[in-house]
């Protein structure tokens, strides 16, 4: 807790926050636009701030985007659940116990993820099609699955790489049978990367458009990402909507963000597998 | 055996070969109970709000005239014809599809339509372009309840400031672009994007001029596309045209910073809601006085899938009730598109005074895929990388429409 | 979780014995463990893959889709693309995109890292608003970011403008040599909150009793990240780049918002280029599965070569 609150600790906070402005630009540039008449931000002399604000955008978007943003968190909520489902016993196996091919799969799992987007998801709609699972909820959270499950693998190898296997050896040892150790030692421990591949698992799957528009037709579910796409049309867009959902559609997903990371700093795992 | 049925019945042979296409979709031909369906399904590209809800409207009247329920699916522009051809290859075709006219060439060459005369509905009194548009060997395969066409769309106080009177020719044009532009504005905005929009909107100049689309490197194309070219490089219009889609064109004019556009009627909804905005309209202007410009005829068309006969009967209800003249001009009016029947479109003008100069131009409009067919796609293509390579002055128009002839001839 | 500490010391001895009679058992035991995914990998990846391999062998055109005839025409597909003057111009393209945007996200994301990894006030909270840029739909921070590059009345021109960095406007979009670092900007932007949550969970996990051993030592901050730092992030750098390289490499919808692959072909990357074969109006559809095979096909020889040239800690696992 050294240097927390005394002064350098504070100019550090002044330092971090002239990151987050600059960084942050395009986001408040997007609220700006969001409040202001379409086509205002590119007069000669744009309002910094939103002076004469209107709020229409806001009250289409909170008219026709309720049910679309519930959609978002269902798909993305069961994406993170699928993901670390099948990435956490598999990334055990790949970080902790010896067999040969290890590597390969590790390989081909990356190497798989380099398949173009449009090709997966002309493929799955073929295939999703004839199993029913087009206009579900199940058929989103698989496809989205298919870019997080890799990513989170690897996370998750990468920090079980660093627990001692003195220390699950050990459990093994003692009797404890390989499921045992992996649910009462390596999960616990793993906490810290679960709560990162889970997080990125999350937006992968809130921010996903591809997959969303081939594998909905509009009937029943509508992620956000299309949700969006109402107000963007062949021949106009509807700017200040477009922009209010995006805002909106934020919300909750940056409530979670900031949420988790508590969780992340909580979960200090360093401890555990010290020295 | 019509050709259409030959296809379905080659068609569902080679499917059942592909493992994953088999196990669905009705074998169209065989089941015939002469009675319209209940329900149909129906796709279209009308996503933004308003174009929405005007369609809604239209298909709730239609609903309720031929008492057939509609299930209505509405898809991003770009994800329209990935989605049909999806569909097509999993036999889940919608019952009813309203795409952009210069694509039903390319989707009836899939044998996947049938043709409209098959259920008895009219060609007759619609304009010349729409019914070349919607044909494809020979047959009528799609109809439009709209078209539309590019104009001239200007800011009345900024010229009249100027002093500059609403231009006619290309000189006119150069002049009055020149005079309006500087400060950070530009006297004309455009869309020159590297997509068919592109292309769309560059047509009017290379038409017009008497270029023709199966010799992209004649004198008169390499005029045109100079005469562009020239706008941007004197400062007449900005370079940025090379980013701008229709949409960002229309963001341009009405903040200002452009006194004149070419865009499309569809605007002008937008353009009277804002306050302290007065434009007037005039025709794209054409190469000399006293000569008519040609535009490409824009709108979408209905077209019939075959789904199977009952189905595609109440489609066919559906469609004709959409065409009927007064659910015509109620689409039209909300919309902003011209009618696609000649008697209509007048009558709708003299109702409309401010859509007389796009009603005038959708007579002599031309349809793009009336010439190539199937082919005008890729020919389109290569017109607007040809736009791109001379406005971002990688190549001279000569060079760059030579390699664009060059591109389409390979294949 | 202080009794799991304590517990290595006691038991030492016995682990290489075990590990020895274990092997043959433990492949079963990973196999068990592996069981979800490799049914996951079969049925989502091998479909698609098989699929795309098949097509581009094929002459592929929208008649196919429906009739389903697609003849096969072996390597003509690959042999078209090859010759296709755009071919040269994607490749450099995408290697210059895929390169430039993982240098600075990577650089960016470890100095905001480290940055971020003293604890100082709100540090936690401002770290996770640098998330927010992913919460974004690409279709909406595309369009903003197309805005913010205009040229004549773009908010970055007027910043450089106002700073004194520029005189005249950059031509951020509009020119064939300033588009694809605009892309690229864009890119980098987007992918910073990726590398910056990673490395930063790598950072934590290297125990500070070895920063305070250092120190001890007598090491300055330069040697304590090059002789600290930077050896035990190895493990997760190798995984950030490597997941970095697949996903840039494959990068569509940012380019087709804020270029859609122009002016005059200067953006078009590998990913965009298919797109346009298949869709743009070729509609060569054989062509566009062709070119994404050969994507897939660089990306995996990059990735043995990084295998091979890198001792990262993905070649060390499978030993």
């Amino acid at each position: 807790m050294r240097g927390t609150r005394t002064a350098s600790g504070w100019l550090r906070t002044a330092a971090g926050v002239v990151i987050v402005v600059v960084l942050l630009f395009p986001l408040y540039w997007m609220i700006n636009a969001s409040l202001q008449p379409g086509g205002a931000l590119l007069r000669p002399n744009p309002d910094w701030l939103p002076v004469d604000g209107t709020f229409d955008g806001y009250r289409k978007a909170l008219s026709t985007q309720g049910g679309p943003l519930l959609d978002s968190l269902v798909v993305a909520g069961g994406t993170v659940l699928v993901s670390l489902v099948i990435a956490l016993p598999a990334s055990y196996a790949l970080a902790q116990l010896r067999f040969r091919g290890a590597q390969p799969l590790i390989f081909a799992l990356l190497i798989v993820q380099m398949i173009p987007g449009i090709v997966m998801a002309n493929s799955l709609y073929a295939v999703f099609s004839d199993l029913g699972l087009i206009d579900d909820y199940l058929g989103l959270i698989l496809a989205d699955s298919t870019a997080t499950i890799p990513f989170a693998i690897l996370v998750l190898r990468a920090f079980m790489l660093a627990i001692p296997r003195e220390l699950t050896e050990a459990a093994r040892v003692d009797g404890a049978s390989y499921w045992r150790t992996f649910r009462s030692i390596i999960v616990p421990v793993s906490r810290n990367a679960m709560v990162t591949a889970g997080l990125f698992s999350f937006l992968f799957a809130w921010a996903d458009f591809l997959f969303a528009v081939t594998l909905t037709t509009g009937r029943s579910i509508e992620p956000i990402t299309v949700g969006i796409y109402r107000f963007i049309g062949n021949q106009s867009a509807d700017w200040n909507a477009v922009l209010a959902t995006a805002v909106l559609a934020s919300v909750p997903a940056a409530i979670l963000l900031v949420i988790a990371q508590r969780y992340v700093v909580a979960g200090v795992t360093g401890g555990a597998v010290k020295e | 055996m019509s050709r259409v049925a030959r296809h379905l019945v080659l068609g569902s042979v080679a499917a059942t070969a592909m493992l994953v296409v088999t196990a669905c979709g009705p074998s169209p031909a065989t089941e015939s109970s002469g009675e319209p369906a209940g329900e149909i399904s129906e796709l279209d590209y009308y996503a933004d709000q308003q174009g929405s809800r005007a369609w809604q409207q239209i298909l709730d009247t239609c609903s309720r005239e031929t008492g057939i329920t509609i299930n209505r699916q509405t898809v991003p522009t770009d994800q329209m014809l990935p989605k049909i051809l999806k569909d097509a290859s999993s036999r889940t075709l919608p019952d009813l599809v309203f795409t952009d006219n210069p694509t039903l060439q390319q989707i009836a060459s899939t044998g996947a339509l049938t043709p409209l005369t098959d259920y008895g509905i009219s060609i007759d009194g619609y304009y010349d372009s729409i019914i070349k548009a919607g044909t494809y060997e020979g047959e009528v395969y799609g109809l439009a309840p709209g078209v539309n066409g590019l104009a001239l769309i200007y800011n009345e106080k900024l010229l009249a400031e100027a002093g500059v009177e609403p231009p006619r020719t290309w000189q006119d044009l150069a002049t009055a672009a020149r005079k309006l532009s500087g400060g950070g504005k530009y006297g004309l905005a455009f869309s020159a994007i590297p997509s068919e929009e592109g292309t769309w909107q560059f047509l009017p100049f290379f038409w017009s001029n008497g270029a023709e689309l199966s010799a992209l490197d004649s004198p008169e194309a390499v005029e045109a596309l100079r005469f562009v070219t020239e706008l941007v490089d004197s400062g007449a219009a900005s370079k940025s045209v090379l980013n701008w889609n229709q949409n960002d064109v229309a963001d341009q004019f009405v903040a200002g910073n452009a006194a004149m556009m070419i865009n499309g009627s569809w605007n002008l909804a937008r353009l009277d809601e804002e306050q302290g905005l007065d434009y007037g309209v005039v025709p794209v202007p054409a190469p000399e006085a006293g000569t008519d410009p040609v535009v490409a005829l824009g709108g979408e068309v209905g077209a019939i899938p075959a789904t199977g006969a009952d189905r595609q009967q109440a489609a066919a209800e559906v469609l004709k009730c959409i065409l009927a003249e007064e659910n015509m001009l109620a689409w039209d009016t909300a919309h902003a598109y011209v009618p696609s029947r000649k008697a209509t479109a007048e009558k709708f003008a003299r109702d409309n005074p401010a859509m007389r100069p796009f009603v005038t131009e959708v007579e002599t409009a031309r349809s793009r895929t009336a010439e190539l067919g199937e082919r005008y796609p890729k020919v389109s293509q290569a017109l607007a990388t040809a736009l791109q390579a001379a406005l971002a002055g990688e190549r001279s128009p000569q060079e760059a429409l030579a390699a664009a002839q060059r591109e389409v001839g390979r294949s | 979780m202080t009794v799991v500490a304590q517990r290595p010391a006691e038991t030492a001895a016995p682990v290489p014995r075990r590990r020895r009679r274990g092997t043959g058992r433990q492949r079963w035991v990973a196999l068990a463990f592996l069981v979800p995914v490799l049914a996951y990998v079969v049925l989502f990846f091998g479909y698609p893959l098989v699929n795309n391999v098949s097509m581009s062998l094929r002459d592929y055109t929208v008649r196919s889709f429906y009739t389903g005839e697609a003849p096969f025409v072996g390597w003509e597909n690959y042999a078209a693309v090859l010759r296709d003057p755009l071919f040269t111009e994607a490749v450099v393209n995408t290697v210059v995109f895929t390169v430039g945007s993982i240098a600075f996200q990577f650089g960016i994301g470890l100095a905001l890292a480290l940055f971020f990894a003293g604890r100082f006030p709100a540090g936690g909270l401002l770290r996770s608003l640098l998330l927010l840029p992913w919460l974004l739909p690409l279709v909406v921070s595309g369009a903003v970011w197309r805005w913010m590059l205009d040229q004549d009345h773009g908010v970055i021109n007027a910043a450089l403008r106002a700073v004194g960095l520029a005189d005249g406007p950059t031509p951020w979009l509009t020119d064939p040599g300033w588009a694809l670092p605009a892309v690229i900007i864009v890119n980098i932007w987007i992918g910073i909150p990726f590398n910056l949550v990673i490395l930063h969970g790598g950072l934590r996990a290297i125990p500070q009793s070895l920063y305070e051993a250092a120190a001890l030592d007598g090491a300055g901050p330069w040697q304590r990240f090059r002789h600290v730092t930077w050896p035990l992030l190895r493990p997760v750098t190798a995984v950030v780049l490597m997941l970095g390289l697949v996903y840039t490499i494959k990068v569509f919808d940012v380019i087709m918002v804020v270029t859609g692959g122009g002016p005059a072909n200067a953006t078009q990357t590998l990913t965009t280029w298919s797109y346009h074969l298949s869709f743009g109006g070729g509609f060569a559809f054989g062509e566009g599965a062709a070119v994404s095979n050969l994507l897939v096909l660089v990306a995996t020889v990059f990735g043995l070569f990084y295998l091979r040239s890198a001792r990262s800690s993905i070649a060390e696992a499978g030993t």
